[in-house]
């Protein structure tokens, strides 16, 4: 800890209150990393269960690899890392393209997802994020970095923004990570998705550009709960205590009927 | 001397070179010899660490310092207006309150 290898990757995790029952992970978005939940929801959460955080391969503290962004590769991952950490069961949370990744694991893996929630999970066949990368330029990155990027909204000075410059030039450049995310476009097509019977919660920011998202998952799943939440796409960012609660209340198991 | 103070207690300045050393290992060498790191250095501003260096920079005090120091429960209390203004003083004092 907390490196973890895997057969495929090395990623960095970690836990908040490891001794509890249930385990919940959390899956964060692209460009972004672990410390989107770190300080704020992960704790909240973690009155109630064990709080798994991991950085995904190519961001945070994980291993940079040049291929295997794709959804199944993804879910290869936190399927390697459920059977490293011993986790048979887990309830999943994804932000953006790591509600993806939490909705793929329910197709894929059904018997090892509990309950799944889904924040500002986007429609990859509409999503701008794949029109982002093709107008990508430094100016852009400054711009983006102050106005969107999900981590906090601490603006960035010079060895921040030179950092994050690398990043998206490795994830860009010399990745598979645009033909990887291209690949995924009928991702909410997939009659695996309409087939999915977890209890979902799907929280999206009510001036989201990707509310329609949230509707269509809604529309599919058959036990899903649309909330919208005060904010954007960035909505875990800016209201923490928000989603946190949200998230509390969905998750919290009820108690027991007395008597 | 004072007996109120247990033998085993690090000072501050003690406690400042222990996280003077972790941040250098968690932002790198190249950029610390252009810095001026003090106690009175905030995290963000100063330190332009982002929040996944805060988080490393966390497991090394949880680490060196023990459970006794509930460091990320600490941080989870404040908001992130709080954290942008966060010095290294603060943590010292919180450090040093928990020994």
């Amino acid at each position: 800890m907390p490196v973890i290898s895997l057969p495929n990757v090395r990623l960095h995790v970690q836990e908040l209150n490891p001794e509890g029952a249930e385990t919940l992970i959390m899956v964060h978005g692209m460009f972004s990393n672990l410390a989107v939940y770190y300080f704020n929801i992960a704790p909240m959460l973690a009155k109630h269960f064990r709080v798994v955080l991991f950085d995904m391969k190519g961001h945070g503290m994980s291993e940079k690899v040049q291929t295997g962004y794709d959804l199944t590769s993804m879910t290869n991952d936190l399927r390697d890392l459920m059977d490293a950490l011993g986790i048979e069961k887990a309830h999943l949370a994804g932000y953006s393209y790591g509600g993806l990744v939490a909705l793929k694991m329910a197709t894929r893996f059904p018997e090892r997802v509990g309950k799944l929630a889904i924040i500002e999970g986007p429609d990859p066949s509409e999503q701008e994020t794949l029109t982002i990368i093709d107008t990508y330029s430094k100016e852009f990155l400054i711009h983006y970095i102050e106005n969107f990027a999900d981590t906090t909204r601490l603006l960035a000075g010079k060895r921040q923004l030179e950092k994050n410059h690398r990043m998206y030039e490795f994830l860009f450049n010399e990745t598979s990570i645009r033909s990887d995310m291209e690949g995924e476009k009928a991702f909410f097509n997939d009659p695996a998705v309409a087939a999915i019977e977890h209890e979902t919660l799907l929280i999206y920011g009510e001036e989201s550009n990707c509310v329609p998202s949230g509707r269509t998952l809604a529309s599919r799943i058959s036990n899903a709960t649309l909330v919208l939440a005060p904010g954007d796409h960035n909505v875990p960012v800016q209201q923490p205590e928000v989603i946190g609660k949200e998230l509390e209340r969905f998750f919290e198991p009820s108690p027991l009927p007395v008597g | 001397m004072d007996q109120l103070i247990q033998e085993n207690k690090l000072s501050k300045e003690e406690i400042f070179e222990t996280l003077n050393q972790f941040i250098t290992e968690v932002i790198g060498e190249e950029f610390v010899e252009e810095m001026d790191i003090t106690p009175a250095s905030s995290f963000t501003k100063d330190l332009e660490m982002d929040s996944i260096e805060i988080v490393a920079f966390s497991e090394k005090v949880k680490n060196h310092f023990g459970s006794n120091i509930d460091f990320t429960g600490w941080l989870s209390n404040m908001d992130l207006d709080e954290i942008i203004q966060l010095k290294l003083e603060n943590i010292i004092n919180y450090i040093q309150e928990c020994q």
